[in-house]
């Protein structure tokens, strides 16, 4: 027999075996190609085709594709089950209509949850961020930072920081480590290139002098040249692409020479790519530690460097820990070395970023704590915006009791309803989504800007879609669950017959919901108005000293010789804006150096006294504003003093000296007499106390100029200081900062921590209200009757506005009982780390609860007046 | 027992079944019910009335008859069982009793 060249329509076959089920397949497709042949001879092949077709399309009806005929074989049939595509197709449109349906309620729901989800998504950017922030390195699992611990009267105390032979000691003696280096993390130098080219640019640039084991441990893939190679070599640096940008654009940087600090000259050796900015290793350049090492760097006295290590694979950091434990007795003959009260630890190179502070020799926090805060507050906002579709829909279910009662009643099982009543929750979390990820988009660069990084989402990145993922089935679960499992119980005799009595249960529910959400948003508020008002007084607390108006100029190159710097100042104060001038060693505002080197007559041989030491110029006082309540500042014209110390109140009371005025002590600079007493002033950020301090004077080793300009002529005189500047040290280009930027600095994380409370909280509010929005609007549409009613009877509009808000008001109050002590305890946690710091004064529990209540009642407003003050008439007139 | 129901169409495709002379499958079924009728039906109409009644236990069926314009693919002959047959006949009688019971001259009447 030949071929058939004529066939059915392939695509009604292929329907057709889609459409039955297998057991009917056969004989239903046979009998069907026999008409079409018997057809094909009666009225030609494409009307055939086309009837083919039509008698095809008339089997989608489901009674062939369902029937459960010949039980024997029916574990072969399909049955209708929840993940059935046809009914998945069904809820979805159901859903889809539901959407369209009610435009108020899907509008409140999805806008809702996008503002939740974009929220959580940018917080989620940001965390995902800071927990990744060494993941660049290769071998993470292997590197470790090495501190040391010292027990002192009970007491742990860490040292981050390492003495210098530390690291040789442990790469000879430590078998579990496979490589180790030492880093001197030193300030900005300045970078100069030499080029043949005429516009040389110079620049300052932070690097690392470091020992050549640096690449053993962080094997960073070089981009140029071998990294390795170039830092073995004394005379040679490897710089980072961005450096190699900037000063030898438009080539190779690769062989090229520069200077740096306008003394040593080195030959670029190899160029690595740039550092993530979350890193904790931060470097443009690194060049060999042995040009830059003094003899004083080999003792084990001083902790100036940062230890690394790279463990072998099979080791384990309490190994290494272990064998460590010998280096201080083996190399000091220190008494607490032989005690064993002082030995270095390790802490995982993955956890330095989130947990720098240590108390009582292990980590406790650190960068950690935000990123808690900020995924607390991420949760909540997802929550309070979940709440809102829980709410609108179990509020909204009496509506919808008849679709469930009819759904019921014609069979489907209560699995099926769930998953109808999860399906539209789903979709309204697809679209709220693609909403919050175009919200994320925008907000993206705002963000950026305000915490300092680079999130970017990438569409490529599957990690992002697992969270969108994750987040659309968390939302959509936790959001469509009551309901779900709410709406599918009702028993449908009731809800057909129309008696249906929900209960209080629901009720309840809801009211329960409300009051979360409104006790999130008050601990929001209370939140917000105490970190307001902490960073006010911080910014604003009398340090007793004047930050304004003063500029801070890093001494540096030519100013760093003996004498130079007191001539700029001799010049500086000749300028006409400029009202007085000192130089310092550290910025007032931050004096972090201390010394227990102190002595004076009459001192208890067993007294501890640690204290905060500087080394100031001539009018130091006078220029800060520091009030003087004995004695003089040092000066200019009196070289005697030049021994003398100055000390602050605190100090004064330590060395228990009433007129402390030309009493001897000892202290850095030998012995000499007391020559002024300073009132006390913040030397440092208010998280810590003000501590006992000894300013000495400096000659020579002074790091900053400040000079206090006089009001309203900033700007000229920055000009003039910059003119002298330059003249003084040519080669270096001129910088300068406000010491109040300065001290503002020193709250950075504060300021984001108020930022993202501040703007959060508003959000937070902002959806819970939406919700309450919702809730009255649905009751106000319930009502429209019983308000109608009302006024006939002669209600007045404010007796009906009462009626509508009483009940969630309720809620409010109950929600600000509840909100005030978590707030309080959160917030005196937060207090606590501040030594000077607001009174947690119980007004403001008061404003935050009036302020909740007025906007809650503002929301609740809008539709309660609409409604109460609708024509009776009208609700009245249909029935 | 309970008392036999069947739907027009029901009861058609069970007559022409039954009356058929040679084996009763698909097509000649259609075929017929058309000719008889003198309606257009389809085809996936009969096939669902066909299953229909195999289900509610009046017809029965069996496989066989394979030929090549069905690409091979094997008939199902359908054949009366017994209950099948007694709901015909239950059917029968009823109208029967309702003929007699016609009283004579009124079809005249309204044929008037």
């Amino acid at each position: 027999m030949t071929p058939r060249l004529v066939e059915p329509p392939r695509w009604a076959d292929w329907l057709l075996e889609r459409l039955l089920s297998p057991h009917l397949l056969e004989d239903v497709q046979g009998d069907l190609h026999e008409v079409f042949y018997k057809q094909l001879g009666e009225i030609g092949l494409a009307r055939a085709r086309w009837a083919y077709s039509w008698a095809v399309l008339s089997y989608l009806n489901p009674s062939h594709s369902t029937s459960k005929l010949r039980s024997g074989a029916s574990a072969a049939y399909s049955s209708p089950s929840l993940l059935n595509p046809t009914m998945i197709l069904n809820y979805v449109k159901i859903a889809w209509r539901n959407l369209l349906r009610h435009k108020l309620y899907s509008g409140i729901n999805i806008f809702g949850l996008a503002l939740g989800m974009a929220c959580s998504l940018l917080i989620g950017l940001w965390v995902n961020d800071e927990r990744s922030s060494n993941h660049f390195l290769p071998d993470l699992d292997r590197l470790y930072v090495v501190h040391y611990n010292l027990v002192r009267e009970g007491e742990i105390l860490t040292n981050l920081t390492t003495p210098g032979p530390l690291q040789e000691a442990i790469q000879k003696d430590i078998p579990q480590v496979e490589s180790a280096t030492k880093i001197a993390d030193w300030p900005n130098l300045l970078v100069k290139p030499i080029t043949p080219k005429q516009d040389q640019k110079t620049g300052k640039e932070q690097g690392y002098y470091a020992t050549s084991g640096f690449f053993d441990v962080f094997r960073l893939p070089a981009l140029a040249g071998n990294p390795k190679a170039a830092l073995a070599d004394p005379g040679q640096i490897v710089i980072t692409r961005r450096m190699a940008e900037k000063y030898f654009a438009g080539g190779s940087a690769l062989g090229e020479q520069l200077q740096l600090n306008n003394d040593k000259m080195y030959r670029v050796g190899a160029v690595i790519d740039d550092l993530p900015t979350a890193s904790t290793l931060q470097f443009e350049w690194v060049a060999n530690f042995s040009a830059f090492e003094k003899e004083w760097m080999k003792a084990w006295g001083d902790n100036p460097f940062q230890t690394y290590v790279r463990l072998k694979p099979a080791s384990t950091a309490a190994q290494t820990e272990a064998s460590m434990k010998g280096i201080y007795p083996r190399y000091t003959d220190w008494k607490s070395a032989k005690e064993g009260r002082i030995f270095p630890i390790l802490q995982p190179l993955n956890e330095v970023y989130l947990y720098g502070n240590y108390q009582n020799g292990v980590p406790v926090g650190g960068r950690i704590e935000y990123v808690r805060i900020f995924s607390i507050v991420a949760l909540f906002l997802l929550l309070i915006a979940c709440i809102n579709f829980m709410n609108l829909a179990t509020a909204r279910s009496a509506l919808r009791a008849r679709e469930i009662g009819v759904r019921k009643v014609i069979g489907a099982l209560r699995s099926s309803l769930i998953g109808q009543f999860i399906s539209e929750s789903f979709v309204t979390s697809l679209l709220a989504v693609g909403l919050a990820l175009s919200l994320v988009w925008i907000a993206l660069p705002l963000f950026n800007t305000e915490f300092n990084k680079q999130l970017t989402l990438q569409p490529t990145d599957p990690a992002l879609w697992l969270i969108v993922v994750g987040l659309v089935l968390l939302t959509g679960l936790l959001s469509g669950s009551y309901p779900a499992v709410f709406l599918s119980s009702l028993q449908p005799a009731k809800t057909l017959k129309g008696t249906l009595r929900l209960g209080t249960g629901p009720v309840l529910f809801r009211r329960a919901l409300v009051i979360v959400q409104f006790t999130l948003s008050t601990s929001l508020i209370v939140g917000m108005i105490i970190l307001g008002r902490q960073m006010q007084y911080l910014q604003t607390k009398n340090l007793g000293m004047d930050r304004e108006n003063v500029v801070v100029i890093p001494l540096e190159g030519e100013i760093l010789k003996p004498g130079r710097a007191e001539l700029v100042r001799q010049r500086a104060l000749r300028l006409s804006g400029v009202a007085s001038a000192a130089t310092v060693n550290h910025l007032p505002t931050n004096i972090q150096g201390g010394s227990g080197d102190l002595n004076w007559p009459g001192k208890d041989p067993g007294q501890k006294a640690e204290v905060s030491a500087d080394f100031v110029g001539p009018d130091f006082a006078k220029m800060m504003n520091i009030k003087l309540l004995a004695g003089r500042d040092f000066q200019v014209n009196r070289p005697a003093d030049s021994a003398g110390y100055l000390v602050n109140e605190s100090a004064a009371k330590l060395m228990r000296m009433t007129n402390p005025i030309g009493k001897e002590i000892d202290f850095l600079r030998g012995k000499g007499p007391i020559i002024g007493l300073l009132q006390d002033f913040h030397l440092q950020s208010l998280h810590q106390k003000i501590t006992p301090l000894i300013l000495a004077f400096d000659d020579g080793n002074a790091s900053y100029l400040l000079i206090k300009l006089k009001a309203g002529q900033t700007s000229p005189t920055l000009t003039s200081l910059e003119r002298l500047i330059k003249q003084a040290n040519p080669t270096y280009p001129f910088t300068y900062l406000f010491l109040d930027e300065a001290y503002g600095r020193l709250y950075s994380r504060e300021q984001q921590v108020t930022t993202l409370i501040n703007s959060f909280g508003v959000l937070a509010i902002f959806i819970s209200c939406l919700g309450l929005f919702g809730l009255v609007a649905f009751m106000a549409e319930q009502r429209t009757k019983e308000i109608g009613i009302r006024k006939v009877l002669g209600a007045s509009v404010t007796s009906l506005v009462t009626l509508l808000s009483k009940d969630f008001l309720k809620l409010i109050l109950i929600a600000i009982v509840i909100a005030s002590p978590i707030a309080w305890y959160a917030m005196n946690r937060w207090l606590q780390s501040f030594a000077y710091r607001i009174d947690l004064d119980w007004w403001v529990f008061a404003l935050a609860g009036l302020l909740a209540v007025s906007i809650a009642l503002l929301t609740i407003s809008f539709q309660s007046v609409k409604a109460a003050l609708m024509n009776p008439v009208k609700s009245l007139r249909s029935e | 027992m309970r008392r036999a129901f069947l739907g027009e169409f029901e009861e058609i495709v069970l007559l022409v079944v039954a009356a058929c002379s040679e084996e009763a499958y698909g097509v000649n079924i259609w075929e017929e019910v058309q000719k008889q009728t003198g309606r257009s039906i389809t085809m996936s109409a009969v096939h669902a009335t066909l299953y229909r009644l195999e289900e509610k236990g009046y017809l029965e069926s069996s496989m066989g008859g394979a030929t090549a314009e069905r690409g091979g693919r094997r008939k199902r002959f359908f054949t009366l069982t017994a209950l099948g047959v007694r709901a015909l006949n239950d059917i029968q009688e009823m109208r029967n009793r309702l003929w007699e019971a016609i009283p004579p001259g009124k079809f005249q009447l309204i044929g008037g």
